[in-house]
């Protein structure tokens, strides 16, 4: 009777470790399944490990450093399993080194590799023998893996392998980075009209003194506010509001504010050199028939400097396009990020930064001209791009 | 009672007086054009009238009330006085019909399809209607100013400014302006003309002044002054003109 719970016991253990290890075991989910350089790929009889070192050469010291998650049920149909934990990781003994394998949520078994290749190249098979105990009894179980080279050698093989597995993630990065650009313009775009009406109003003699100070405030809180926010760079900047006051409780956010403050200042003053660009005599004709100074700014005097200061507005969205990627400091995974986390999959650097810097081109390429085309549509004068921020 | 009436006007930048004392009467429909050399104060005493530039001191009463109180009284003093620039200064922004409906329209808030027709009638009046939707900087300098009239007429005012109308534009296109100008003159319109076009002067005005040096040195009918000016100033600058 007892050996037959013991079998049953046993299946059903085998069959939710196939169950948990599984969706973990998907080299095309990477943020689930893969823990630095380490890969499994298939669970149970076929563990796949992967090292990505350049050349894939696998030595032992290199061993040495691999880990992954390893993940084993708690229950299973009601039944509450405990294993005797002799260490917290899964231990692979080498004849040379002890190789460690980080466990992760559950506890755990001892695994050791009874097999171990003595060439590292290439794919190489080994077998864990792991050990559970149940109820004072201790069990066996087998593991057969491999260690295969996922992504190929060479830099073309290794470029195309990146974007056939992380492209989504680019993309969503991409998305992410237009995304936060354009709103962050837009948003800059709206305060930087505040802040550049507020550097222009001047205290005139009609004024009294509560309105004399309260345009001297605007005045010079604009002024203050520009000349700090593009005094200092947005990386330090995404930090002090991020890590500083973990603004809005969300690094987003965060930096979309960031982003919006930063840019605000630099559009506000293109708008301010746009209402100076324009000639006095509009002011004055607008004054000649009537119109008051608010009326005049309005419908004069706005319109055509928004219109002689696009392209340079233009010129910020593309910027912040590029700028953005300092926000992955305070953990947005834009495009950098994104790439700075694809690096991480495999320790090859050089396609995802490759891949990466190509995604940036294109995108500053294509709303380049974009805006170019609606710059001549609507007959402004084009700006050239100006060093970044 | 006369229309306008300017008071020991005077007008300083820093130290430099531009205007030092200058006092004249404009009557009811009076045609006056301002002649003299440049620096003499003409286009400053044309744009302290409507208070483009501030007085320094001095008086300038509109039917008798001085409006240099409040920015409103100026702004209310400006719809009757409306002025017509050297540089035209159309709104760049907007088109030809926009430009002439934009102030009687935020200003006057008088309604929409009234002003559209008033509008059409007024750029008929300057022979610009077929330009109505064209932007400004599509049109030649002579068609700017009269657009630029057009936009002064549309406040219905009582007076206008005209800040040497035609000295920006092409020899060729001077007619055409001065035209627009005759005919807004026979209209009864108040018109005050600073101007270098001395036959238009003799031939429009009632009255015309000589500046010089930042006071009026001679006024008179065209008569008077082009004919047998009694200063010797006013002979030498008409023998410089007329040649």
């Amino acid at each position: 009777m007892r050996s037959v719970l013991k079998k049953v016991f046993w299946f059903a253990l085998a069959f939710g470790i196939i169950v948990q290890i599984f969706p973990r075991s998907n080299a095309l989910e990477p943020e689930t399944n893969s823990t630095d350089n380490l890969v499994i790929q298939e669970a149970i009889d076929n563990i796949r490990f992967y090292s990505s070192y350049n050349y894939q050469t696998l030595t032992v010291d290199k061993l040495n450093r691999l880990t992954a998650d390893f993940y084993l049920p708690v229950n299973y149909s009601d039944v509450s399993i405990t294993y005797s934990i002799e260490s917290d990781y899964l231990l692979i003994n080498d004849e040379t080194e002890t190789i460690t394998l980080r466990t992760g949520d559950i506890e755990v078994i001892k695994v050791e590799v009874i097999d171990l290749p003595s060439v590292l190249k290439g794919e190489q098979a080994f077998v864990i023998n792991a050990t559970f105990n149940y109820q004072g009894d201790s069990f066996t179980k087998v593991y057969y893996g491999q260690i295969i080279p996922v992504i190929p050698d060479s830099f073309l093989g290794g470029s195309i392998y990146t974007i056939v597995t992380y492209g989504k993630m680019f993309f969503e990065g991409a998305i992410l980075t237009l995304g936060i650009s354009l709103v962050g313009t837009i948003a800059g775009f709206i305060l930087a009209l505040f802040l550049a009406t507020s550097r222009l109003i001047k205290v005139t003699e009609q004024d009294n003194k509560l309105m004399s100070l309260i345009k001297i405030f605007f005045n010079k809180f604009s002024a203050i506010y520009i000349t700090i926010f593009r005094g200092t760079p947005m990386i330090v900047q995404a930090s002090f509001f991020w890590y500083g006051f973990g603004l809005f409780g969300d690094p987003l956010l965060c930096g979309l504010f960031v982003v919006s403050l930063n840019t605000a200042a630099y559009i506000a003053e293109i708008i301010r050199g746009g209402i100076q660009s324009i000639d006095k005599g509009q002011t004055e004709a607008a004054f000649s028939v009537g119109l008051n100074y608010s009326q005049t700014m309005l419908f004069v005097i706005f319109p055509q400097a928004i219109k002689n200061a696009m392209p340079a507005i233009g010129n910020e969205f593309v910027i912040n396009i590029k700028d953005t990627a300092v926000l992955s400091v305070i953990g947005i995974f834009e495009l950098f990020n994104q790439a700075k986390k694809i690096t991480g999959m495999h320790y090859r650097q050089l396609e995802a930064y490759a891949i990466v810097a190509l995604i940036y081109l294109f995108l500053t390429y294509t709303v380049s001209a974009i805006l170019k085309y609606i710059e001549k549509k609507m007959d402004m004068k084009p700006v050239d791009l100006v060093s970044s921020n | 009672m006369s229309l306008l009436k300017i008071i020991d006007l005077h007008k300083a930048y820093g130290n430099e007086e531009v205007l030092k004392g200058i006092n004249l009467e404009v009557n009811q429909g009076e045609i006056i054009s301002i002649i003299g050399s440049s620096g003499s104060g003409k286009s400053t005493l044309l744009r302290s009238i409507n208070y483009l530039e501030r007085p320094s001191s001095g008086e300038i009463l509109f039917h008798d009330k001085n409006y240099f109180q409040t920015q409103k009284a100026i702004q209310k003093l400006r719809t009757k006085i409306t002025m017509v620039f050297q540089s035209f200064y159309l709104f760049e922004n907007l088109t030809v019909i926009e430009n002439i409906m934009l102030a009687p329209k935020k200003v006057l808030k008088q309604n929409k399809t009234f002003l559209r027709e008033k509008a059409l009638k007024t750029l008929d009046k300057v022979g610009m209607k077929e330009f109505q939707n064209k932007a400004p900087k599509h049109l030649s300098g002579g068609q700017k100013q009269r657009v630029a009239i057009a936009r002064a007429l549309m406040m219905d005012p009582e007076i206008i400014l005209f800040d040497e109308p035609t000295s920006a534009l092409d020899p060729e296109m001077v007619g055409e302006v001065l035209e627009v100008m005759k005919k807004l003159a026979r209209s009864g319109i108040t018109m005050l003309i600073v101007t270098h076009e001395m036959d238009f002067a003799r031939e429009l005005s009632d009255k015309v002044i000589f500046m010089n040096e930042g006071i009026v040195y001679e006024s008179g009918t065209p008569e008077e002054l082009f004919l047998k000016p009694k200063n010797k100033r006013t002979l030498e600058f008409l023998k410089r003109v007329s040649h």
